[in-house]
């Protein structure tokens, strides 16, 4: 595995800490904590978390990718960073769609995560234009303008400082490049955020329990979506970090949102 | 849910299926490795993207035709036609007669075009291999067999009837119809004849009126 060890000259523009405590799910924890318990939790989910993604979402997850790939524009020979990639699955996608004159990162804070996700591409045969990066969103090791398109998916809610990571991304995209966030988001109707309480709160953790033996880390994932911030709010942090012609688009109901941005 | 996103993930599925049943389409997929075809159906509302690899990865394509066209690279090849001309694409030799009928609109490469259709054209695949996959081979290989045999019996059978026929037509054999649709016909002739009356004095009356 190859590690950062490009680590550019540029530094972040640090969100100011208001506080020391942040959220862990509905939990209040020091910041300086979080990230280790977030990284306890996807440790302890690496080995079953591709099963419980299709089981969680029956499979809908799968398209809620496909939606992020076909607004990517992401051509042949791009250059093209997945952080918080996990196992991979948008990695598999781009390293096919770049070809052999492109390249993806793929890049994790949590090397559980990476590990899967690289045993799991090379498997695919997916070899020569992927580089598995352990990193954290909120300092990315690259130089700036390094990057034609980034994607986070499901991964900004774990971050820390999420304004940071946007920041951060700002930095390594290319000047006309852009960056898809998809992440778990603010049903538009009652009703459906009704049913999707009883679904995460109730079914969810017993899922994980019965099928990964692991009931906590999943009810960390439903309490972690309802604090994430929502799709309006969200797009104000784009726009704060300097994305231009930011948009969402909300997938089934907004459970889910793809939030898009521009650097020009 | 974009509904697209659904069809280009079924879409993928069934290609890639399709194209494991051939040994040989690795062979014809080598040509096509790193290059895309995007394919615009005037009837569909989103075009379709096949990005080739060892396999074929399936995307909606959300650019318009003409901002797509502008954006071509060397690896790249555009076509646009309908619905009806889609079967013909997949024979190689008629591609540029179609063009040329402007039956068919292509941008870019016209090898990505020649070698797309030579891969889905060239598909030879044997139903006891898919068959197969689900069932374990001596079954597989067993209803091939039934399947064979089938086939010869309906092929017999088809063969005997059609000269049964043809023997009944040249030697004007008399036909014989059953008793009880000749009484269903003349229930219906006796009917008719009582409508037909029942009009004929209506006429009557009407004409004695004036
Ligand atoms: C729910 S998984 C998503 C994985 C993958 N993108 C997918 O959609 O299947 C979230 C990932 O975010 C990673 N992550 C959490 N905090 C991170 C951070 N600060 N920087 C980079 N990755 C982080 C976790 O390790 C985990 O692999």
């Amino acid at each position: 595995m190859s590690d950062a060890n490009t680590p550019s000259g540029t530094s972040d523009t640090q969100a100011t800490p208001t506080t020391q405590q942040t959220h862990f799910g509905f939990k209040q924890v020091d910041k300086a904590q979080k990230a280790s318990l977030v990284a306890n939790v996807f440790d302890s989910v690496a080995a079953k978390y591709d099963v419980m993604n299709d089981l969680m979402s029956l499979g809908i997850h799968r398209l809620w990718k496909r939606y992020a790939l076909d607004c990517s524009g992401v051509r042949a020979g791009h250059k093209v960073l997945d952080i918080a990639g996990g196992t991979g699955d948008l990695t598999a996608k781009f390293s096919r769609m770049v070809g052999p004159g492109g390249s993806v990162t793929l890049a994790d804070i949590n090397l559980s995560m990476l590990k899967v996700g690289r045993d799991k591409l090379r498997d695919k045969g997916l070899v020569g234009n992927i580089d598995y990066v352990q990193a954290d969103a909120e300092s990315l090791p690259f130089s700036d303008n390094s990057f034609d398109v980034v994607t986070m998916a499901f991964g900004l809610r774990n971050v820390t400082e999420k304004q940071n990571a946007l920041n951060s991304i700002y930095r390594v995209l290319k000047p006309g490049g852009r960056l898809l966030v998809l992440e778990f988001s603010k049903p538009a109707s009652q009703h459906l955020s009704k049913i999707y309480d009883i679904y995460s709160f109730h079914i969810l953790p017993r899922m994980g329990q019965i099928v990964a033996n692991d009931e906590e880390s999943y009810r960390y994932l439903a309490e972690s979506i309802r604090m994430h911030p929502d799709q309006e709010t969200l797009k104000g942090m784009f726009e704060q970090a300097g994305f231009e012609q930011c948009d969402y688009t909300n997938l089934t109901g907004g459970i889910v949102a793809l939030h898009r941005g521009y650097k020009f | 849910m974009p509904g697209s996103a659904l069809l280009s993930a079924i879409a993928e599925t069934a290609i890639n299926r399709v194209l494991a049943l051939d040994e040989d389409s690795q062979a014809r997929l080598l040509p096509l490795n790193g290059k895309r075809l995007t394919l615009y159906i005037d009837q569909f509302p989103h075009a379709l993207t096949l990005v080739f690899s060892q396999r074929v990865d399936v995307l909606t394509e959300l650019l318009e035709h003409s901002e797509l066209v502008a954006q071509l690279d060397e690896n790249s090849c555009c076509i646009r036609t309908s619905l009806e001309v889609l079967p013909k694409l997949t024979q190689t030799s008629q591609l540029t007669q179609l063009i040329r009928q402007g039956e068919l609109h292509l941008d870019g490469d016209l090898h990505i075009a020649q070698h797309t259709a030579a891969l889905f054209g060239q598909l030879d695949i044997d139903p006891q291999e898919w068959l197969s996959h689900y069932t374990g081979d001596v079954i597989a290989h067993q209803a091939g067999q039934t399947l064979a045999g089938f086939k010869t019996q309906i092929a017999n059978a088809l063969a005997r009837s059609r000269a049964g026929i043809s023997n009944a037509l040249t030697e004007e054999k008399p036909i014989g119809v059953g008793k009880l649709a000749v009484m269903h016909f003349n229930d219906e002739v006796d009917a008719l004849r009582d409508d037909v009356q029942r009009f004929e004095a209506r006429l009557n009356a009407l004409n004695n009126e004036q």
